[in-house]
């Protein structure tokens, strides 16, 4: 059952800890350049997801059997990896890019590992259409990872990183009350490190690309999206919505925005995010009261009835 | 020379396809039995915040077992359960057990048995076989009573019952979402099994 007390101080837990190690690691180690910040802010939020995954309990299997263990055992750290290699300015940009879509390409295929819908799709027609869907996901990971990435190029700050937390635990939202606690759970820790090494990349006050953190956030939040959608009850239009919602950050690059005040362009970006995250919750939370909450409400008249 | 050899080797050939037709013939002593979808049922219950009891059944279920009367150890059992066709008569949480946090049916489409051991008892067989569920297969033992034969209309049928406890913790169920409902689950097998 949900715990809310116990999702506050995970939250609090994973954010505090990425925070720490983000302030810490680049004030231990000076000067900074910006490799070695990309590098602070990837193993914070590293340490936040462990941190969080601990104090939320959550049992993961190894070798992973269900799509969570294997997006929390293989696709991030193999995202925390990369995203480590991909920081270093020896690295040329298209041996990263390589390695990130590589990763795209395999992360639909690993996640739905030993499913129905790899193990018996029927038809050689079928055989087609999940493999050209497989193919479109891993698309719209690759897409959404790379537009992000070059706007964050253009315009470096907080609002990528502070979007993609935003959009993670709406996600989470949205996951837990179409029936899957423990993955919208799985969301917590994510968005909270996100929250905490943007934190402490604003408390630095420097202006950097956080490209490591905005592809942990881009793969975890298409993880989790992905998973609601295959084995939980997240509709491909809810998923869809949640995952390029974050893209509306582009507007800021338009001419009548770009030149704006800095504060009115950041919440022109926020709002602009927060619409569509705003109607996917809302109708999530109409679908819960209709289907779910008689099912509570039963147990909360045989509770009141015991008490 | 080449003909002798010719020979031999067509004397081999008849000696070992007749051992395998004797081995053959002897596995047909068992007698083979479909699972009768419409005269069986797998139902289950649970304990509700440990005041009551849910009820459920499985809708959708296969498998065949053979019976050996003359050598019951030979005797095999095998069930296969859609997890799908999971049904507490009410939507809402059917659709809930089917997400990952319960039966995760995308991930774990069955739920089966297959006998690994059979032993006659007084009143059935003493099963022993894997149960895989979740993800996890554990070995259990229980008691399959019946096994009378009936005979209607060129259609011959056997039965049997059998009611097992699991706890949903041993097979890889969260304990986080076990919440409300008891890790203990009663499961409760009555199958027909036919043959012409």
């Amino acid at each position: 059952m949900p715990d809310p007390k116990l999702y506050l101080l995970a939250m609090a837990a994973s954010a505090i800890a990425s925070l720490l190690f983000v302030l810490a690691a680049t004030a231990v180690v000076r000067p900074t350049s910006t490799t070695r910040r990309n590098v602070a802010s990837i193993l914070g939020i590293g340490l936040g997801l462990a941190v969080g995954y601990n104090v939320l309990a959550l049992r993961l299997a190894w070798p992973p059997v269900k799509g969570l263990d294997r997006l929390l055992l293989i696709i991030v750290p193999a995202t925390i990896g990369i995203e480590l290699i991909a920081g270093f300015p020896c690295i040329p940009r298209s041996v990263a890019w390589l390695m990130r879509t590589c990763l795209a390409v395999a992360a639909p295929r690993i996640l739905l590992r030993g499913s129905v819908y790899l193990s018996s799709p029927g038809s050689d027609r079928d055989l087609w259409l999940s493999g050209a869907e497989l193919v479109l996901w891993s698309s719209l990971l690759i897409g959404t990872w790379r537009l992000l990435t070059l706007l964050s190029a253009r315009s470096p700050g907080i609002s990528i990183p502070m979007a993609l937390a935003m959009t993670t635990q709406s996600a989470g939202l949205t996951i837990m009350m179409a029936g899957y606690i423990k993955g919208g759970a799985a969301t917590i820790p994510l968005a909270a490190a996100l929250v905490g090494t943007t934190v402490a990349t604003y408390l630095m006050r420097n202006r950097i690309s956080l490209s490591g953190a905005i592809g942990i956030g881009v793969v975890g939040l298409f993880g989790i999206l992905f998973i609601g959608r295959f084995f939980g009850r997240l509709s491909t239009a809810c998923a869809l919505t949640l995952l390029l919602a974050p893209l509306l950050l582009w507007v800021s690059e338009m001419p009548f925005l770009k030149h704006r005040k800095p504060w009115l362009v950041g919440s022109i970006k926020v709002l602009l995010v927060a619409i569509p995250l705003m109607v996917v919750v809302t109708l999530a939370k109409q679908a819960f009261d209709r289907e779910m909450a008689p099912l509570l409400s039963i147990i909360y008249d045989v509770l009141e009835v015991g008490s | 020379m080449r003909m002798r050899n010719c020979f031999f080797g067509l004397v081999r050939a008849f000696i070992i396809g007749a051992a395998v037709w004797t081995a053959g013939q002897s596995g047909f002593a068992a007698d083979e039995y479909a699972y009768d979808l419409v005269h069986s049922s797998v139902t289950f219950k649970a304990r509700h915040l440990d005041i009551s009891w849910i009820h459920g059944r499985f809708n959708d279920v296969d498998g065949k077992f053979s019976i050996d009367r003359e050598n019951p150890s030979k005797s095999t059992f095998h069930l296969v359960i859609k997890t799908d066709s999971v049904d507490t008569a009410n939507k809402a949480r059917d659709e809930h057990l089917r997400q990952p946090d319960y039966f995760d049916t995308k991930q774990f489409p069955t739920i089966e048995f297959k006998s690994t051991s059979t032993k006659p008892v007084e009143g059935g067989y003493e099963v022993t076989g894997d149960f895989t569920m979740h993800g996890t297969t554990k070995k259990i033992t229980f008691v399959l009573k019946g096994g009378k034969e009936h005979q209607f209309k060129d259609i011959k049928r056997v039965a049997f019952s059998t009611e097992l406890t699991l706890k949903r913790s041993d097979f890889g169920f969260d304990k986080n979402a076990i919440g409300p409902i008891g890790d203990e689950a009663i499961i409760l097998i009555d199958c027909e099994g036919m043959r012409k």
